[in-house]
Protein backbone atom coordinates (compact mmCIF):
# COMPACT_ATOMS: atom_id res chain seq x y z
CA UNK A 1 0.00 0.00 0.00
CA UNK A 2 1.28 3.55 -0.36
CA UNK A 3 0.67 6.61 2.15
CA UNK A 4 -0.28 8.48 -0.95
CA UNK A 5 -3.80 6.67 -0.93
CA UNK A 6 -4.62 6.89 2.26
CA UNK A 7 -4.49 10.76 3.16
CA UNK A 8 -7.84 11.23 3.77
CA UNK A 9 -8.62 10.45 7.38
CA UNK A 10 -4.68 11.28 8.54
CA UNK A 11 -4.86 12.09 11.78
CA UNK A 12 -1.73 14.32 14.17
CA UNK A 13 -1.04 16.61 11.33
CA UNK A 14 -1.87 19.45 13.16
CA UNK A 15 -2.94 22.55 11.66
CA UNK A 16 -3.98 23.54 8.11
CA UNK A 17 -1.73 26.53 5.59
CA UNK A 18 -3.92 28.54 5.14
CA UNK A 19 -1.89 30.18 2.15
CA UNK A 20 -4.42 31.61 -0.52
CA UNK A 21 -1.70 31.93 -3.41
CA UNK A 22 -1.51 29.23 -6.25
CA UNK A 23 2.40 29.80 -6.89
CA UNK A 24 4.46 30.54 -3.72
CA UNK A 25 7.54 31.06 -5.20
CA UNK A 26 8.10 32.41 -8.96
CA UNK A 27 9.69 29.33 -10.44
CA UNK A 28 6.39 27.16 -9.58
CA UNK A 29 4.40 28.97 -12.47
CA UNK A 30 7.55 27.69 -15.06
CA UNK A 31 6.91 24.25 -13.76
CA UNK A 32 3.01 24.65 -14.26
CA UNK A 33 3.37 25.73 -17.19
CA UNK A 34 5.85 23.32 -18.72
CA UNK A 35 3.27 20.28 -17.42
CA UNK A 36 0.33 21.89 -19.09
CA UNK A 37 2.29 22.37 -22.48
CA UNK A 38 3.50 18.42 -22.08
CA UNK A 39 -0.92 17.75 -21.78
CA UNK A 40 -1.41 19.72 -24.91
CA UNK A 41 1.24 18.19 -26.91
CA UNK A 42 0.56 14.36 -25.63
CA UNK A 43 0.36 12.58 -28.44
CA UNK A 44 -2.78 10.27 -27.69
CA UNK A 45 -4.58 13.91 -29.38
CA UNK A 46 -4.97 14.12 -32.66
CA UNK A 47 -4.38 18.53 -33.11
CA UNK A 48 -0.95 16.96 -30.98
CA UNK A 49 0.22 14.63 -33.59
CA UNK A 50 0.41 16.87 -35.86
CA UNK A 51 1.85 20.18 -34.49
CA UNK A 52 5.76 20.61 -35.35
CA UNK A 53 6.73 20.05 -31.83
CA UNK A 54 9.89 17.10 -31.16
CA UNK A 55 7.83 15.75 -28.08
CA UNK A 56 6.19 12.26 -29.08
CA UNK A 57 5.02 10.92 -25.94
CA UNK A 58 2.03 10.58 -24.11
CA UNK A 59 1.36 12.68 -21.16
CA UNK A 60 -1.83 13.02 -19.26
CA UNK A 61 -2.62 13.49 -15.55
CA UNK A 62 -2.30 9.72 -15.05
CA UNK A 63 1.13 9.87 -15.68
CA UNK A 64 2.09 12.77 -13.01
CA UNK A 65 -0.28 11.10 -10.57
CA UNK A 66 1.57 7.33 -11.31
CA UNK A 67 4.89 9.57 -10.43
CA UNK A 68 3.66 11.54 -7.13
CA UNK A 69 1.87 8.03 -5.92
CA UNK A 70 5.03 6.06 -7.02
CA UNK A 71 7.56 8.05 -4.75
CA UNK A 72 8.71 7.25 -1.71
CA UNK A 73 5.81 8.36 0.90
CA UNK A 74 8.47 10.28 3.09
CA UNK A 75 9.45 11.71 0.35
CA UNK A 76 6.33 12.49 -0.96
CA UNK A 77 5.59 14.62 2.13
CA UNK A 78 8.96 15.95 2.41
CA UNK A 79 8.66 17.82 -0.70
CA UNK A 80 5.79 20.64 -1.68
CA UNK A 81 3.77 20.54 -4.05
CA UNK A 82 5.17 22.13 -7.25
CA UNK A 83 8.86 20.04 -6.16
CA UNK A 84 7.23 16.97 -6.75
CA UNK A 85 5.97 17.95 -9.93
CA UNK A 86 9.27 19.85 -10.78
CA UNK A 87 11.27 16.48 -9.78
CA UNK A 88 8.39 14.34 -11.74
CA UNK A 89 8.65 15.86 -14.85
CA UNK A 90 12.70 16.15 -15.00
CA UNK A 91 13.11 12.41 -14.20
CA UNK A 92 10.27 11.77 -17.01
CA UNK A 93 12.73 14.25 -19.67
CA UNK A 94 15.54 12.26 -18.53
CA UNK A 95 14.13 8.83 -18.78
CA UNK A 96 12.75 9.39 -21.92
CA UNK A 97 16.31 10.35 -23.39
CA UNK A 98 14.87 13.82 -24.42
CA UNK A 99 17.42 15.21 -22.03
CA UNK A 100 20.70 13.60 -19.86
CA UNK A 101 21.22 14.63 -16.16
CA UNK A 102 24.43 16.45 -16.99
CA UNK A 103 22.85 18.49 -19.32
CA UNK A 104 20.39 19.14 -16.86
CA UNK A 105 22.81 19.58 -13.86
CA UNK A 106 25.26 21.47 -16.02
CA UNK A 107 22.34 23.81 -17.00
CA UNK A 108 21.42 24.30 -13.70
CA UNK A 109 24.98 25.55 -12.81
CA UNK A 110 24.58 28.24 -15.51
CA UNK A 111 21.33 29.68 -13.90
CA UNK A 112 22.35 29.39 -10.39
CA UNK A 113 25.45 31.20 -10.68
CA UNK A 114 23.54 34.25 -13.46
CA UNK A 115 19.74 33.94 -12.59
CA UNK A 116 18.99 36.48 -15.27
CA UNK A 117 20.80 34.04 -18.14
CA UNK A 118 18.17 34.59 -21.19
CA UNK A 119 16.21 31.42 -22.31
CA UNK A 120 17.34 30.21 -25.98
CA UNK A 121 15.21 31.93 -28.56
CA UNK A 122 12.78 29.60 -30.68
CA UNK A 123 9.72 30.66 -32.10
CA UNK A 124 7.15 28.02 -33.32
CA UNK A 125 3.28 29.69 -33.21
CA UNK A 126 1.95 26.23 -34.11
CA UNK A 127 2.95 24.74 -30.75
CA UNK A 128 1.96 27.59 -28.87
CA UNK A 129 -1.98 27.29 -30.77
CA UNK A 130 -1.71 23.98 -29.80
CA UNK A 131 -0.96 24.21 -26.01
CA UNK A 132 -3.58 27.29 -25.47
CA UNK A 133 -6.05 25.01 -28.27
CA UNK A 134 -5.94 22.64 -25.64
CA UNK A 135 -6.84 24.62 -22.47
CA UNK A 136 -9.68 25.74 -24.37
CA UNK A 137 -11.13 22.05 -25.60
CA UNK A 138 -9.65 19.99 -23.28
CA UNK A 139 -9.96 16.07 -23.45
CA UNK A 140 -13.03 14.80 -22.26
CA UNK A 141 -12.99 11.30 -20.66
CA UNK A 142 -16.43 10.76 -21.25
CA UNK A 143 -17.17 8.15 -24.15
CA UNK A 144 -19.93 5.95 -25.29
CA UNK A 145 -19.67 2.40 -25.21
CA UNK A 146 -22.13 -0.06 -27.18
CA UNK A 147 -24.30 -2.01 -24.81
CA UNK A 148 -22.24 -0.50 -21.57
CA UNK A 149 -25.25 -1.08 -18.67
CA UNK A 150 -24.16 0.48 -15.51
CA UNK A 151 -24.36 -2.42 -12.90
CA UNK A 152 -25.92 -0.24 -10.02
CA UNK A 153 -29.01 2.05 -9.75
CA UNK A 154 -29.73 5.55 -7.53
CA UNK A 155 -30.70 4.38 -3.93
CA UNK A 156 -28.47 0.88 -4.22
CA UNK A 157 -26.59 0.25 -1.40
CA UNK A 158 -23.33 -0.64 -2.66
CA UNK A 159 -19.96 -2.01 -1.32
CA UNK A 160 -16.50 -0.39 -2.26
CA UNK A 161 -13.95 -3.01 -2.93
CA UNK A 162 -10.83 -3.43 -1.59
CA UNK A 163 -8.10 -4.23 -4.75
CA UNK A 164 -4.51 -4.54 -4.20
CA UNK A 165 -3.53 -1.10 -3.92
CA UNK A 166 -0.41 -0.46 -6.96
CA UNK A 167 1.53 2.26 -7.54
CA UNK A 168 -1.35 4.21 -8.49
CA UNK A 169 -4.90 4.46 -7.53
CA UNK A 170 -8.05 6.34 -7.97
CA UNK A 171 -9.79 4.50 -4.83
CA UNK A 172 -9.59 6.42 -1.48
CA UNK A 173 -7.91 4.02 0.97
CA UNK A 174 -10.60 5.23 3.32
CA UNK A 175 -13.37 3.85 1.43
CA UNK A 176 -12.48 0.38 1.16
CA UNK A 177 -14.63 -2.28 2.66
CA UNK A 178 -17.22 0.94 3.56
CA UNK A 179 -20.47 0.74 2.33
CA UNK A 180 -22.42 3.92 0.67
CA UNK A 181 -25.57 4.32 -1.60
CA UNK A 182 -25.69 5.48 -5.21
CA UNK A 183 -26.42 9.03 -5.60
CA UNK A 184 -26.12 9.70 -8.94
CA UNK A 185 -25.93 7.49 -11.89
CA UNK A 186 -23.40 9.52 -14.45
CA UNK A 187 -24.47 9.56 -18.03
CA UNK A 188 -22.55 7.19 -20.52
CA UNK A 189 -19.17 6.22 -19.25
CA UNK A 190 -15.56 7.37 -18.37
CA UNK A 191 -12.05 6.65 -19.75
CA UNK A 192 -8.64 6.51 -18.19
CA UNK A 193 -5.69 6.80 -19.99
CA UNK A 194 -3.89 4.42 -17.66
CA UNK A 195 -4.28 0.66 -16.55
CA UNK A 196 -3.93 1.57 -13.01
CA UNK A 197 -3.37 -2.29 -12.07
CA UNK A 198 -6.26 -2.48 -9.79
CA UNK A 199 -9.21 -2.05 -12.48
CA UNK A 200 -9.64 1.28 -13.81
CA UNK A 201 -8.41 1.81 -17.20
CA UNK A 202 -11.26 0.71 -19.72
CA UNK A 203 -14.13 3.02 -20.04
CA UNK A 204 -16.75 2.27 -17.28
CA UNK A 205 -19.98 4.08 -15.36
CA UNK A 206 -19.11 6.18 -12.32
CA UNK A 207 -21.29 6.64 -9.19
CA UNK A 208 -21.62 9.43 -6.87
CA UNK A 209 -21.80 7.25 -3.61
CA UNK A 210 -22.91 8.84 -0.21
CA UNK A 211 -21.39 7.82 3.08
CA UNK A 212 -22.13 8.13 6.59
CA UNK A 213 -19.15 10.11 7.60
CA UNK A 214 -19.71 7.99 11.56
CA UNK A 215 -19.63 4.37 9.05
CA UNK A 216 -16.44 5.10 8.06
CA UNK A 217 -15.14 7.10 11.01
CA UNK A 218 -17.22 6.17 13.86
CA UNK A 219 -16.39 9.17 17.20
CA UNK A 220 -13.41 10.46 15.10
CA UNK A 221 -16.09 12.45 13.16
CA UNK A 222 -18.53 14.87 13.38
CA UNK A 223 -22.40 15.10 13.59
CA UNK A 224 -24.44 15.67 10.80
CA UNK A 225 -21.94 14.81 8.28
CA UNK A 226 -21.77 13.11 4.88
CA UNK A 227 -18.98 12.38 2.20
CA UNK A 228 -19.88 12.40 -1.60
CA UNK A 229 -17.10 10.45 -3.59
CA UNK A 230 -17.17 9.67 -7.65
CA UNK A 231 -16.42 6.25 -7.71
CA UNK A 232 -15.12 4.15 -10.71
CA UNK A 233 -17.37 0.81 -11.59
CA UNK A 234 -14.46 -1.41 -11.23
CA UNK A 235 -14.69 -0.40 -7.25
CA UNK A 236 -17.87 -1.42 -6.65
CA UNK A 237 -19.75 -4.73 -5.71
CA UNK A 238 -22.98 -5.61 -4.04
CA UNK A 239 -22.75 -5.83 -0.16
CA UNK A 240 -22.81 -9.29 0.93
CA UNK B 1 19.85 22.86 2.24
CA UNK B 2 18.27 26.23 3.83
CA UNK B 3 14.86 27.23 2.31
CA UNK B 4 16.39 30.14 0.64
CA UNK B 5 19.58 27.93 -1.39
CA UNK B 6 16.46 25.11 -1.36
CA UNK B 7 14.55 27.90 -3.86
CA UNK B 8 17.61 29.39 -5.48
CA UNK B 9 18.18 25.56 -6.74
CA UNK B 10 14.55 24.88 -7.79
CA UNK B 11 14.32 27.82 -9.95
CA UNK B 12 17.68 27.04 -11.49
CA UNK B 13 16.98 23.76 -11.81
CA UNK B 14 13.06 24.68 -13.67
CA UNK B 15 15.27 27.45 -15.76
CA UNK B 16 17.86 25.10 -16.59
CA UNK B 17 14.29 22.28 -18.05
CA UNK B 18 12.26 25.00 -20.11
CA UNK B 19 15.39 25.68 -21.46
CA UNK B 20 16.87 22.18 -22.66
CA UNK B 21 13.46 22.13 -24.04
CA UNK B 22 13.11 25.24 -26.09
CA UNK B 23 16.59 23.97 -27.54
CA UNK B 24 15.14 20.56 -28.21
CA UNK B 25 12.30 22.22 -30.20
CA UNK B 26 9.37 20.58 -28.12
CA UNK B 27 8.14 24.17 -26.71
CA UNK B 28 8.94 27.83 -27.50
CA UNK B 29 10.19 30.73 -25.89
CA UNK B 30 6.92 31.45 -25.71
CA UNK B 31 4.80 28.80 -24.72
CA UNK B 32 5.57 28.71 -20.95
CA UNK B 33 4.67 32.87 -20.69
CA UNK B 34 1.58 32.23 -22.73
CA UNK B 35 0.05 29.55 -20.43
CA UNK B 36 0.87 32.13 -17.29
CA UNK B 37 -1.01 34.60 -19.59
CA UNK B 38 -4.18 32.68 -20.08
CA UNK B 39 -4.52 31.57 -16.73
CA UNK B 40 -4.37 35.27 -15.55
CA UNK B 41 -6.95 36.65 -18.26
CA UNK B 42 -8.82 33.94 -20.02
CA UNK B 43 -9.50 31.16 -17.23
CA UNK B 44 -9.72 31.65 -13.07
CA UNK B 45 -12.05 32.65 -10.59
CA UNK B 46 -13.39 35.76 -11.78
CA UNK B 47 -15.28 33.33 -14.15
CA UNK B 48 -16.74 31.66 -11.34
CA UNK B 49 -17.14 34.88 -9.20
CA UNK B 50 -19.56 35.87 -12.47
CA UNK B 51 -21.54 32.40 -12.36
CA UNK B 52 -22.41 33.01 -8.79
CA UNK B 53 -23.27 36.06 -9.08
CA UNK B 54 -25.63 35.52 -11.67
CA UNK B 55 -26.99 32.55 -9.60
CA UNK B 56 -27.41 34.76 -7.25
CA UNK B 57 -30.02 37.14 -8.74
CA UNK B 58 -31.86 34.70 -10.89
CA UNK B 59 -33.19 31.94 -9.93
CA UNK B 60 -34.00 29.91 -12.53
CA UNK B 61 -30.90 30.25 -13.80
CA UNK B 62 -29.41 28.99 -10.48
CA UNK B 63 -31.97 26.00 -10.57
CA UNK B 64 -30.36 25.38 -14.23
CA UNK B 65 -27.11 25.19 -12.93
CA UNK B 66 -27.39 23.06 -10.42
CA UNK B 67 -29.76 20.63 -12.70
CA UNK B 68 -26.90 21.24 -15.57
CA UNK B 69 -24.10 22.62 -14.50
CA UNK B 70 -22.47 23.07 -18.42
CA UNK B 71 -25.31 24.21 -20.10
CA UNK B 72 -25.95 26.92 -17.61
CA UNK B 73 -22.65 28.25 -18.01
CA UNK B 74 -23.04 27.96 -21.59
CA UNK B 75 -25.69 30.03 -21.35
CA UNK B 76 -23.17 32.70 -20.20
CA UNK B 77 -21.08 35.44 -21.80
CA UNK B 78 -17.88 33.86 -20.31
CA UNK B 79 -14.36 33.28 -22.68
CA UNK B 80 -14.67 30.02 -24.73
CA UNK B 81 -13.29 27.26 -23.13
CA UNK B 82 -15.54 26.91 -19.81
CA UNK B 83 -15.74 23.16 -20.77
CA UNK B 84 -11.96 22.92 -21.93
CA UNK B 85 -9.19 21.72 -19.59
CA UNK B 86 -10.48 20.65 -16.39
CA UNK B 87 -13.86 21.46 -16.98
CA UNK B 88 -15.08 19.32 -19.13
CA UNK B 89 -17.58 17.80 -16.43
CA UNK B 90 -18.53 20.27 -13.94
CA UNK B 91 -21.35 20.55 -10.70
CA UNK B 92 -21.80 23.00 -8.81
CA UNK B 93 -23.47 22.51 -5.50
CA UNK B 94 -25.68 25.15 -3.28
CA UNK B 95 -24.70 26.08 0.44
CA UNK B 96 -28.20 26.98 2.36
CA UNK B 97 -28.62 27.57 6.21
CA UNK B 98 -29.58 23.61 6.49
CA UNK B 99 -26.64 22.72 4.07
CA UNK B 100 -22.93 23.49 3.71
CA UNK B 101 -20.92 22.17 1.15
CA UNK B 102 -17.09 21.95 0.70
CA UNK B 103 -14.65 20.58 -1.50
CA UNK B 104 -11.61 18.63 -0.95
CA UNK B 105 -10.19 16.15 -3.34
CA UNK B 106 -8.00 13.24 -0.95
CA UNK B 107 -6.36 11.68 -3.88
CA UNK B 108 -4.66 14.77 -5.95
CA UNK B 109 -5.66 18.08 -6.56
CA UNK B 110 -8.71 18.17 -9.02
CA UNK B 111 -10.24 21.41 -9.89
CA UNK B 112 -12.23 23.46 -11.91
CA UNK B 113 -9.98 25.11 -13.69
CA UNK B 114 -12.41 27.44 -16.20
CA UNK B 115 -14.48 28.50 -13.55
CA UNK B 116 -11.80 28.91 -10.37
CA UNK B 117 -9.00 29.05 -11.73
CA UNK B 118 -5.67 27.00 -10.53
CA UNK B 119 -6.40 25.55 -6.89
CA UNK B 120 -4.74 27.72 -4.04
CA UNK B 121 -1.86 26.38 -1.71
CA UNK B 122 -4.53 25.35 0.96
CA UNK B 123 -6.00 23.57 -1.25
CA UNK B 124 -3.17 21.28 -2.15
CA UNK B 125 -2.08 20.99 1.15
CA UNK B 126 -1.67 17.43 2.89
CA UNK B 127 -2.96 18.20 6.07
CA UNK B 128 -6.10 20.08 4.47
CA UNK B 129 -7.06 17.26 2.52
CA UNK B 130 -6.04 14.19 5.16
CA UNK B 131 -8.68 16.02 7.96
CA UNK B 132 -11.35 17.81 5.81
CA UNK B 133 -12.48 14.33 4.52
CA UNK B 134 -13.09 13.43 8.51
CA UNK B 135 -13.71 16.74 10.62
CA UNK B 136 -14.65 19.49 8.05
CA UNK B 137 -16.53 21.29 11.07
CA UNK B 138 -12.89 21.45 12.74
CA UNK B 139 -11.51 22.58 9.72
CA UNK B 140 -13.80 25.36 8.58
CA UNK B 141 -13.60 26.63 12.28
CA UNK B 142 -9.71 27.05 11.56
CA UNK B 143 -10.62 28.71 8.27
CA UNK B 144 -12.92 30.89 10.84
CA UNK B 145 -16.06 29.93 9.87
CA UNK B 146 -18.37 28.05 12.52
CA UNK B 147 -20.90 25.56 10.60
CA UNK B 148 -24.19 25.28 13.12
CA UNK B 149 -24.88 21.95 14.54
CA UNK B 150 -28.33 21.96 12.63
CA UNK B 151 -26.26 22.88 9.62
CA UNK B 152 -25.72 19.25 7.74
CA UNK B 153 -22.30 18.86 6.30
CA UNK B 154 -21.47 17.38 3.20
CA UNK B 155 -17.86 16.75 1.72
CA UNK B 156 -17.00 16.00 -1.91
CA UNK B 157 -14.39 14.39 -2.83
CA UNK B 158 -13.22 14.78 -6.25
CA UNK B 159 -12.04 11.47 -6.35
CA UNK B 160 -12.98 10.61 -10.42
CA UNK B 161 -13.75 13.01 -13.21
CA UNK B 162 -16.01 15.28 -11.90
CA UNK B 163 -14.61 18.60 -11.20
CA UNK B 164 -16.98 20.62 -8.09
CA UNK B 165 -17.59 23.98 -6.80
CA UNK B 166 -19.99 25.90 -4.59
CA UNK B 167 -22.73 28.28 -4.65
CA UNK B 168 -21.99 29.96 -1.55
CA UNK B 169 -24.80 32.12 0.19
CA UNK B 170 -25.63 35.21 -0.55
CA UNK B 171 -24.26 38.09 1.88
CA UNK B 172 -26.90 39.82 4.00
CA UNK B 173 -26.69 43.51 3.04
CA UNK B 174 -26.03 42.67 -0.51
CA UNK B 175 -29.74 43.36 -1.45
CA UNK B 176 -30.39 45.36 -5.08
CA UNK B 177 -26.72 45.16 -6.38
CA UNK B 178 -25.64 44.58 -9.74
CA UNK B 179 -24.15 41.33 -10.49
CA UNK B 180 -21.26 43.25 -11.67
CA UNK B 181 -21.05 44.37 -7.92
CA UNK B 182 -21.75 40.79 -6.78
CA UNK B 183 -19.36 39.05 -8.65
CA UNK B 184 -16.43 41.29 -6.70
CA UNK B 185 -16.59 39.80 -3.59
CA UNK B 186 -17.35 36.03 -4.31
CA UNK B 187 -13.69 34.71 -3.62
CA UNK B 188 -11.85 31.34 -4.39
CA UNK B 189 -12.21 30.11 -0.93
CA UNK B 190 -15.81 30.66 -0.70
CA UNK B 191 -16.59 28.42 -4.26
CA UNK B 192 -14.93 25.45 -1.94
CA UNK B 193 -16.92 25.68 0.79
CA UNK B 194 -13.55 27.12 3.08
CA UNK B 195 -15.39 31.05 3.23
CA UNK B 196 -18.30 32.89 3.59
CA UNK B 197 -18.92 35.37 1.05
CA UNK B 198 -18.58 38.65 2.95
CA UNK B 199 -19.24 41.94 2.08
CA UNK B 200 -16.32 43.58 4.08
CA UNK B 201 -13.89 42.20 1.39
CA UNK B 202 -15.27 44.04 -1.27
CA UNK B 203 -13.26 47.35 -0.39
Amino acid sequence: MKLQHYLGGLEGLGRINFEKRVFVQPWEKRIFGIHVAMMALSQHLEAAKVTPTQFKSIWTWANLRKLAEGMNPFDYFKYRYYEKWLGGISSFFIESGYISTAELETKTEVFLEKSDTPLPHNTEPAIDNQVIEYLRVGDSPKCKVEDLKPKFSVGDTVTIKNPLPTEHCKLPGYLRNKQGVIETVYEDAYNYPLQTGDGVGDPMPIYSIKFDSHAIWGNLTEPKTWIYADIYEAYIENPN
Amino acid sequence: MSDSSREAYNAARVKALESLLIEKGIITSETVDKVIDFFEKDMGPFNGAKIVAKAWVDPEFKQRLLEDTPAAIAQMNLPRGMAGAEGEHMKAVENTPEVHNLIVCTLCSCYPWPVLGLPPYWFKDPTFRARAIREPRKVLQEFGLDIPESTEVRVWDTSAQIRWFVIPERPAGTEGWTEEQLATIVTPEAMQGAAKVQISQSS
